[in-house]
C-alpha cells in the first residue's frame, strides 16, 4: 500500500490492473488517495457524457424489473420443472454432532423420489437428475429468487433454532434448596 | 434425601418446602433485571447478562469453542477440558464452559495458550481412545474426530503404544437400544447427566477412578428409560451407538430428510435417514417450541415396524372369506359399487395416524355421498360446544409454555408415556422451576415427585372447591396448569370432568396475560386435526347408525368391530399395516406411512406440521388422499383436488391454520366453553385409570410400533429387568 | 529491633497496644501508626529457630502427656475460651491476620483473609467450618500427630475458627486409615461436649456450635478441599470446578470454610498469646511456628514444631540427627510432600524452609513434609512411585489428569530402566505441562511437579540410564 500511494499518477497507472486482480485492493487504493485531492481519471476525462452514463452501466450489475423464469433455455425437461417442488430450508444441527460451524444459512432441495438399491453393485439408484442437487443460499429470498428463476415451485420449511439464552450456572448443581442439584457423578 | 432433610430443617415443620418456595420467587421477580456486562471475545466487545458463561458469551458472537461434556440443555459438567480458554491477566487457561464472565475480561479464544491447552486435552483424549474409527458407527459424524482435526495435533507421539497398550473396558449392557463400546469412552458424563436430569433415571453413573474410572450402571442393569436413545446422539464418540442401526449405514452414505414424528401427539420433529429407499434410522431435530433436541424411543427405534406387516396390495375378500390381492383397477371398482349402492349409509372411521389431506378427501367424499358419519377412534365429549370451540380440546398453552409453569395439576393422563417430551419438560419445570406438580389419577412413576391427590373423579371436585390442599397451591401460583388426558373424557361422565377442570382453570387470577392454564394432552397425532375438520369424536354414531360401509381410514384400536355393525356391512380398510382394522376389512387399500408422504398432522397444540416424503411407498401402496380421490371419480363424485397443492388450498378453505406449518393456530373462548358446558352430570364417584402404566406397555401401541421387533425386544427386556433383582 | 520483637511476646497484651503507640511516635518507622491487620512487619529477624520450648504451641506432640480433656486443661487447652468467643469474630479474624498464619494445607493462603470471606452478610444458610484431616500426601504426618495426642486443640480451634467466620457448625473430615486419630478425635469431641465446651451455648458464651466427625473411605483426593465437600456431602469424592468458591457454595450448598488441621489447631493459642507473638517467627511473609516432618534417609525421622524459615539443613542437622551417611551424602530432598518438586543438594546447603524460601528454589513448601534421599536413593524409581501414586489417586473426572498421570506414569518406568530415548525427556516435560494448570484441581499439578522437578535437576542420569540401555540392547543383539 505504502509504494502506492507515493504519486498519484503510478496509482493511477496500477488500479485498473488492480482492479481486474483483486477489485478490493484496488477500491481501498483509491478511497485512500482521494483524501487528498479530487484526481483527474484520464481514461474518463475524455468521454463523450452518454460514453460515461454507458460505462457506468455496464460497470454495475444490471437491475431487470420483470420477473425472469430461465427454465425455457436451462435445458431442463419440462416434467422436472412443473412437477418438481422445491423445499427452501435452514438445515438443522446433526443431532449426534454438537458442532455448529456449518449451519445457519438456507439451502432447497427437491422432494424425494424413488430410489432403488441396483442390482449389480448394490449401490444406490434414482431415475431423478435432480435428487442430488442441493444449494445453498446466503437467504432465504435469494432461495426464493432461484426458484422463481428456474420456474420451479417452492415452500419454505422454518423450523424454530434460537434459543433464548439463560446464563448456565456451575454452581445450581450444588444448591442448598435447590432440585436442580446433582446426586450422581 | 439431603435436600429433604434440609428444608425441614430449615422450615421447622411439616409444611411442604416447596410453598415457601414459591412465595420466595415471587418476591424475587419483582426484583430489577441486573445491568449487562461488557466483555470481550477476541477483542470483538459482546454485553452479556451477569453470571453468562464465557462459552455463552462466546456463542453470542458466533465463537464456537470446542467442548465434549458441556451440553447446553444438560448442567455443567466442567470435566473434559476441552473449553479451556485464554482469559487476560490469567495465568492459567479458565475451563470456559463454568467460568461466569467478568467485567471487562478479554478472553482470547485464538491464543497460543488457549490453541496449546487444546491441544494438551485433545491429545489426551486420544491417548487411550481406541483408533477404530473405520469400523465405529460413529465415524463421519464423530466430536471427537472433528475436533482432533481441527484443534488436535498434526502428529501423534503416543510411543508407548510400542511397550503397553491402550486402556480396555468391558462393555455394558444397557438394553436393546443402547450399543455399548465402552473403550471408546472419554467420560465426558453426558450420560450420566442426561440420565438423572432428563430421563429421570439416576442408573448411570462413574465406578472406579482415574484411568480405571468406568460409565456404567455399577450392577448389570438396563438403561430402562422411555428417552434412553437420547444418549446415543449425546454420546460425543462412538460409546454409546444405536443397536438396530449398529452396521448399517455411513453418514454420508445417507439421505436425510426432515420429518415429523406420529407416534404421539407431540409432533417432534426428525430427520428420517434413508438409503435405497429404506428408512435407516431416524434421529430428532431441533425444534425449540416442541421436542427441544430430545426424542421419545418408540418414535426414534420403531421404524423398522414400517418393513414388517406391511399391506403392499389390495385385498378384497374371496367367496371363501380369505383377503387375495388383488390389483388397484379391481379393488377401485368393487369399492366404487360398494359406495354407490350404499349411497348415504357410508361411515368412516379415522385412526390414529391418519393424515389431514385424507381426513379432509374422506370427509369430502362422505359428504357427497350424503353421510356425515365421519368419526375419529378416540373419543371426546360432545356436550355443551363440544369439539366447536377449540380450547377445549388443545393443549392450548403450548408445549414449551410447561417449562414456565410452577404448578401443574395433571388429571388421568400419564404424560411419562403418553407424550414423553412433554413429561421431559414438565420434569425441566420441576427441577429448575420448584414447580409443584399434582396427579388425580393412579400413581404411576413420573421420574418426578408429586402430590398424589387420589385416584377418583371427585379429587377435582375436591382442588375446585377448596377442599384439597393443593387447591390454594394452584391458586396462588402465577403460572397454573390444569392437564387432562383425553382418554379421560371418554368415561360417561368426561363432560362433567372437562366441565369441573374448566372450572377449576377459570379459579386461576392471578396468571399473566394470554396464559392459558386448561391443557388437553392427545394420545394420537391424528386427533386435532381431525376434530378442526370436523370429524366427530367417538363411534357411538356408527354404531346407531349401522352403515352399509365403513371406512376405516388406519384405524386399528379396535373401537368397531364386526359385531357392532350389520352383518351385510362392507368394511374397508385403507392404511399402511395388516393389523386390527385390516383383519376385519372386506377389501383393502394400501396406503403410506407417514415416511412416505407429505402429509399435514396437527399435534395436541393445534400446530399444523408437515411430513416429507422420505421413501416411497412399498409395492403397489400409494399416497392415502390419492386413493380417495380415485376412488372418487370412480364414483362419478370427483373430488376437485388433482395435487398436493390442491389438497391444500381445499385444506385452507375448511380450516386455514391447517397449512400454516409451524405456527400455532391458539384458541380462545375459555368462558364460552365452560359457559356452554355447565355441570349436567355431576362427577362420578368412579377411580380415573390410565392406559399405560408401565414402561413395558408404552413400547406397542400402534400398528406401528405393533410390527417393529425393536420394539417387541424392548418389551421383553423390560419384563426380563423387572425379574432381575436390581 | 529483632531483639524488641522478641521482647513484645514476653509482654503483656495491654503493654503490646502502648509499645505500638510509642513506636508510632517515633518518625522513623510511623507507617506502623495504623497498622491494618494482616500487614507484614518488615523483615528485621536474621536468626531462624531453633524453637524455644515455650513457644510451642503443640506441647504433647509426641504423646508422653494425657491426651484427654484432664490433660489439655493442663496445658493450657480451653483456658478463657469463653472470653476469646466473647471478644467477636471482628477481633478473632483481626488476631489471626495480624498473626501473618497462612494455610498449613500447602497451598499457603492467608488464614485471616480467608476466614474474613465468610462474613459476608447471611442469606438464611448456615455456614459450616470443615476441617480437612484427611493427611494422605506421602510423607507428610504433622496432623495425625495433632489428633492423636492433643486432639483438644482442635476441637477448641473449631470452636474458635467457627466463632470467627459464624459457623454453625464443624465438620472434621479425617482420613479413613486413622483409626486411632479418629477414635481420640471422637473422645475429645464427647469430652468438650460434656465439659460444656461445645454444642448448645458453647463454653457458656451464648454462642452455639456443634463439631461431627466424618471419616473418610481412603483417597487421597478426598483432601482437596471441594472432593472434601462432595465426600462429606454422600457423594464420590470428585474435586468441583471454581468458581464457585466453598466460601460462596459449600458443603450442603451452603458457605463454607475448608481448613487444615493445623491451621485451625493453633488458633486458640494465637488468639490467647497474641498474634503479635505468633508473627515475631520467620521471615515476614512466612510467620509462625510449624509442624515439620522429616523422613526418609535420617538418622532419626520424626515430626517436630520448628519455627517458620529455619534453614533446611539445620532443621536436618537438630532435629532428625543429620543425613545418613553424612550431609555429603545427600542426593536430593522433597522439602514439602511428594506433590513438591524435589531439589538436589546444593540448593538445599542454604535454602529456607518458607514459603517464599522455596518458590525461590521452584519448588513449594507444601505441607512442610521433608523427605531426605540420600546417594543410595534411585532417584528416578523414586519419582516414578511418586508418580503411580498420583495415578493411582487421580479421581478420573477430568481429561489431562485421568489420562495424562497414567501416561506419566508409563513413561516414568521406562525412565527406571533406561527403556526411552532421550528425547522423551523433553516430552514428559511438556505433558507434565500440560497437565500442569489445565485440570479441574490440584492434584494434577501435584504430579506433575515431582516430574518437572526431577527432570530439572537430574537429567543427565536419566539420559545416563538410556545411554547404558541402549548400549545393552546393541550388545545383546549382537
Amino acid at each position: 500500500m505504502a509504494f502506492l500511494g507515493q504519486g498519484s499518477n503510478s496509482l493511477l497507472r496500477i488500479t485498473p490492473i488492480l482492479k481486474r486482480v483483486a477489485p478490493g485492493i484496488a477500491s481501498t487504493c483509491v478511497k485512500n488517495a482521494s483524501k487528498d485531492a479530487n484526481q483527474i481519471r484520464t481514461d474518463l476525462a475524455l468521454l463523450m457524457p452518454e460514453e460515461v452514463e454507458q460505462r457506468k452501466k455496464l460497470e454495475g450489475y444490471i437491475t431487470v424489473d420483470d420477473k425472469t423464469d430461465i427454465s425455457p433455455v436451462t435445458g431442463v425437461p419440462e416434467e422436472h420443472v412443473k412437477e418438481r417442488l422445491v423445499r427452501i430450508y435452514m438445515p438443522p444441527k446433526n443431532a449426534m454432532q454438537s458442532g455448529t460451524n456449518n449451519l445457519g444459512h438456507w439451502e432447497i432441495d427437491f422432494e424425494t423420489r424413488q430410489r432403488w438399491e441396483n442390482p449389480l453393485m448394490g449401490w444406490c439408484s434414482t431415475g431423478d437428475p435432480l435428487s442430488n442437487m442441493k444449494v445453498q443460499f446466503q437467504s432465504k429470498n435469494d432461495a426464493i429468487s432461484f426458484c422463481e428463476k428456474n420456474g420451479w415451485q417452492w415452500f419454505i420449511q422454518e423450523s424454530k433454532l434460537e434459543k433464548s439464552v439463560k446464563p448456565k450456572s456451575y454452581g445450581i448443581n450444588f444448591s442448598w434448596n435447590k432440585r436442580t442439584r446433582t446426586s450422581t457423578k | 434425601m439431603l435436600r429433604s432433610t434440609l428444608s425441614k430443617v430449615l422450615n421447622g415443620s411439616k409444611l411442604s418446602p416447596n410453598l415457601v418456595c414459591v412465595t420466595f420467587r415471587a418476591s424475587s421477580d419483582v426484583a430489577k433485571k441486573p445491568e449487562k456486562i461488557e466483555v470481550f471475545i477476541d477483542d470483538q466487545p459482546v454485553l452479556v447478562d451477569p453470571g453468562t458463561t464465557v462459552l455463552q458469551a462466546a456463542a453470542q458472537v458466533g465463537v464456537e469453542i470446542p467442548r465434549f461434556c458441556y451440553h447446553e440443555r444438560l448442567a455443567v459438567a466442567g470435566n473434559c477440558r476441552m473449553c479451556l480458554v485464554e482469559v487476560e491477566k490469567s495465568p492459567k487457561p479458565v475451563a470456559a464452559c463454568a467460568m461466569p464472565v467478568m467485567k471487562g475480561w478479554r478472553i482470547k479464544t485464538n491464543s497460543d495458550m488457549t490453541k496449546k491447552a487444546r491441544e494438551g486435552v485433545m491429545e489426551f483424549l486420544l491417548v487411550n481412545h481406541p483408533l477404530d474409527c473405520p469400523i465405529c458407527d460413529q465415524g463421519g459424524e464423530c466430536d471427537l474426530q472433528d475436533q482432533s482435526m481441527a484443534f488436535g495435533s498434526d502428529r501423534s507421539r503416543f510411543t508407548d503404544i510400542q511397550f503397553s497398550g491402550k486402556r480396555a473396558v468391558e462393555d455394558k449392557d444397557l438394553g436393546p437400544l443402547i450399543k455399548t463400546v465402552m473403550t471408546r469412552c472419554i467420560h465426558c458424563t453426558r450420560c450420566i447427566r442426561f440420565a438423572s436430569e432428563v430421563a429421570g433415571i439416576d442408573d448411570l453413573g462413574t465406578t472406579g477412578r482415574g484411568s480405571d474410572m468406568q460409565i456404567g450402571t455399577y450392577v448389570e442393569k438396563f438403561f430402562m428409560s422411555e428417552l434412553s436413545g437420547n444418549v446415543i446422539d449425546l454420546c460425543p464418540v462412538g460409546a454409546l451407538t444405536s443397536k438396530p442401526y449398529s452396521f448399517t449405514a455411513r453418514p454420508w452414505e445417507i439421505r436425510k430428510i426432515d420429518s415429523i414424528d406420529v407416534f404421539d401427539a407431540v409432533g417432534s420433529n426428525i430427520v428420517v435417514s434413508t438409503r435405497t429407499n429404506e428408512v435407516l434410522r431416524i434421529l430428532p431435530r431441533t425444534n425449540e417450541e416442541i421436542n427441544e433436541e430430545w426424542l421419545a424411543d418408540k418414535s426414534r427405534f420403531a421404524y423398522d415396524g414400517l418393513k414388517r406387516q406391511r399391506l403392499i396390495t389390495p385385498m378384497l375378500r374371496d367367496n371363501k372369506n380369505q383377503l387375495t390381492p388383488v390389483d388397484w383397477e379391481a379393488a377401485l371398482l368393487t369399492v366404487g359399487k360398494v359406495l354407490q349402492q350404499a349411497g348415504p349409509n357410508v361411515a368412516a372411521i379415522a385412526g390414529g395416524m391418519a393424515d389431514a389431506e385424507t381426513l379432509v378427501a374422506v370427509k369430502d367424499l362422505l359428504n357427497r355421498l350424503g353421510s356425515e358419519l365421519t368419526c375419529t377412534e378416540h373419543v371426546f365429549p360432545m356436550d355443551g360446544s363440544g369439539t366447536d370451540l377449540r380450547s377445549s380440546y388443545l393443549l392450548n398453552n403450548k408445549i414449551s409454555g410447561v417449562e414456565e409453569a410452577d404448578a401443574v395439576l395433571l388429571i388421568g393422563t400419564n404424560p411419562r408415556f403418553e407424550a414423553p417430551l412433554l413429561n421431559s419438560r414438565l420434569r425441566k419445570t420441576y427441577l429448575h422451576n420448584e414447580a409443584e406438580i399434582a396427579v388425580i389419577g393412579p400413581k404411576v412413576d413420573l421420574t418426578y415427585d408429586y402430590h398424589h391427590l387420589g385416584t377418583s373423579a371427585k379429587a377435582i371436585n375436591d382442588v375446585a372447591n377448596g377442599s384439597s390442599p393443593f387447591s390454594k397451591v394452584l391458586k396462588n401460583a402465577k403460572k397454573p396448569l390444569v392437564i387432562i388426558g383425553a382418554d379421560l373424557l371418554k368415561r360417561s361422565d368426561g363432560a362433567a370432568i372437562l366441565s369441573a377442570a374448566q372450572s377449576l382453570a377459570a379459579q386461576a387470577t392471578n396468571k399473566p396475560e394470554g396464559w392459558k392454564v386448561l391443557n388437553v394432552l392427545h394420545k394420537v397425532a391424528s386427533q386435532v386435526a381431525a376434530l378442526d375438520i370436523g370429524y366427530t369424536p367417538g363411534v357411538d354414531k356408527i354404531r346407531e347408525a349401522k352403515p352399509k360401509v365403513l371406512f376405516l381410514i388406519g384405524a386399528d384400536e379396535g373401537a368397531i368391530n364386526k359385531e357392532d355393525l350389520p352383518s351385510d356391512c362392507f368394511i374397508i380398510y385403507q392404511g399402511h399395516h395388516g393389523d386390527q382394522g385390516a383383519c376385519i376389512a372386506d377389501a383393502i387399500l394400501p396406503g403410506a406411512a407417514y415416511t412416505e408422504k407429505q402429509a399435514t398432522y396437527v399435534n395436541t397444540e393445534g400446530r399444523a406440521q408437515q411430513t416429507l416424503v422420505a421413501v416411497s411407498p412399498p409395492g403397489q401402496a400409494k399416497e392415502d388422499w390419492k386413493i380417495v380421490r380415485a376412488v372418487s371419480e370412480i364414483i362419478g363424485m370427483k373430488l376437485p383436488y388433482d395435487d398436493i397443492n390442491e389438497i391444500r388450498s381445499r385444506l385452507n378453505e375448511v380450516a386455514p391454520h391447517l397449512i400454516r406449518y409451524g405456527d400455532v393456530e391458539g384458541a380462545n373462548y375459555f368462558k364460552q366453553a365452560s359457559q356452554l358446558l355447565q355441570e349436567k352430570k355431576s362427577v362420578d364417584d368412579s377411580p380415573i385409570d390410565v392406559k399405560i402404566k408401565d414402561l413395558q406397555d408404552y413400547f406397542m401401541t400402534d400398528a406401528i410400533s405393533r410390527a417393529s421387533p425393536t420394539m417387541a425386544k424392548c418389551v421383553q427386556a423390560v419384563l426380563k429387568q423387572k425379574e432381575s433383582k436390581y | 529491633m529483632a531483639g524488641s520483637l522478641m521482647k513484645f511476646t514476653s509482654l503483656k497484651k495491654s503493654n503490646i497496644n502502648g509499645i505500638f503507640a510509642a513506636i508510632a511516635s517515633n518518625g522513623q518507622i510511623h507507617f506502623y501508626s495504623t497498622p491494618p491487620p494482616g500487614t507484614p512487619p518488615p523483615q528485621t529477624k536474621t536468626k531462624f529457630g531453633p524453637l524455644a520450648d515455650e513457644d510451642r504451641i503443640f506441647t504433647n506432640l509426641y504423646g508422653k502427656h494425657d491426651w484427654r480433656l484432664k490433660g489439655s486443661l493442663k496445658r493450657g487447652d480451653w483456658y478463657k475460651t469463653k472470653e476469646i468467643l466473647l471478644k467477636g469474630s471482628d477481633w478473632i479474624i483481626n488476631e489471626v491476620k495480624t498473626s501473618g498464619l497462612r494455610g498449613r494445607g500447602g497451598a499457603g493462603f492467608p488464614s485471616g483473609m480467608k476466614w474474613s470471606f465468610m462474613n459476608k452478610p447471611g442469606d438464611g444458610r448456615p455456614k459450616y467450618l470443615v476441617v480437612n484431616a484427611d493427611e494422605g500426601e506421602p510423607g507428610t504426618c504433622k496432623d495425625r500427630e495433632i489428633m492423636r495426642h492433643d486432639p483438644h486443640k482442635l476441637v477448641e480451634g473449631c470452636l474458635i475458627a467457627g466463632r470467627a467466620m459464624g459457623a454453625k457448625a464443624a465438620y472434621i473430615y479425617i482420613r479413613g486409615e486413622f483409626y486411632n486419630e479418629a477414635s481420640n478425635m471422637q473422645v475429645a469431641i464427647a469430652e468438650a461436649y460434656q465439659a460444656g465446651f461445645l454444642g448448645k451455648n458453647a463454653c457458656g458464651s451464648g454462642y452455639d456450635f456443634d463439631v461431627f466427625m466424618h471419616r473418610g473411605a481412603g483417597a487421597y483426593i478426598c483432601g482437596e478441599e471441594t472432593a472434601l465437600i462432595e465426600s462429606i456431602e454422600g457423594k464420590q469424592g470428585k474435586p468441583r470446578l471454581k468458581p464457585p468458591f466453598p466460601a460462596d457454595v459449600g458443603v450442603f450448598g451452603c458457605p463454607t470454610t475448608v481448613t487444615n488441621v493445623e491451621t485451625v489447631a493453633v488458633a486458640p493459642t494465637i488468639c490467647r498469646r497474641g498474634g503479635a507473638w505468633f508473627a515475631s517467627f520467620g521471615r515476614t511473609r512466612n510467620s509462625g511456628t510449624k509442624l515439620f516432618n522429616i523422613s526418609g534417609h535420617v538418622n532419626t525421622p520424626c515430626t517436630v514444631e520448628e519455627e517458620m524459615s529455619i534453614p533446611l539443613k539445620e532443621l536436618i542437622e537438630i532435629h532428625a540427627g543429620g543425613v545418613i551417611g553424612g550431609w555429603d551424602n545427600l542426593l536430593a530432598i522433597i522439602p514439602g510432600g511428594s506433590s513438591t518438586p524435589l531439589i538436589p543438594k546444593n540448593v538445599c546447603d542454604d535454602v529456607l524452609m518458607d514459603f517464599d524460601g522455596l518458590v525461590a528454589a521452584q519448588t513449594s513448601l507444601g505441607t512442610a513434609a521433608v523427605i531426605v534421599m540420600n546417594k543410595q536413593t534411585d532417584v528416578v524409581k523414586a519419582i516414578a512411585r511418586l508418580i503411580m501414586f498420583y495415578k493411582h489417586e487421580s479421581c478420573g473426572q477430568c481429561t489431562p489428569c485421568r489420562e495424562g498421570i497414567n501416561w506419566m506414569n508409563k513413561i516414568m518406568y521406562r525412565f527406571v530402566d533406561g527403556n526411552a530415548k532421550p528425547d522423551e525427556i523433553d516430552m514428559i516435560w511438556e505433558l507434565s505441562k500440560q497437565i500442569e494448570g489445565h485440570t479441574i484441581c490440584a492434584l494434577g499439578d501435584g504430579a506433575a511437579w515431582p516430574v518437572q522437578g526431577l527432570i530439572r535437576h537430574f537429567r543427565p542420569e536419566l539420559e545416563r540410564r538410556m545411554e547404558e540401555f541402549n548400549k545393552k540392547k546393541v550388545s545383546s543383539s549382537n
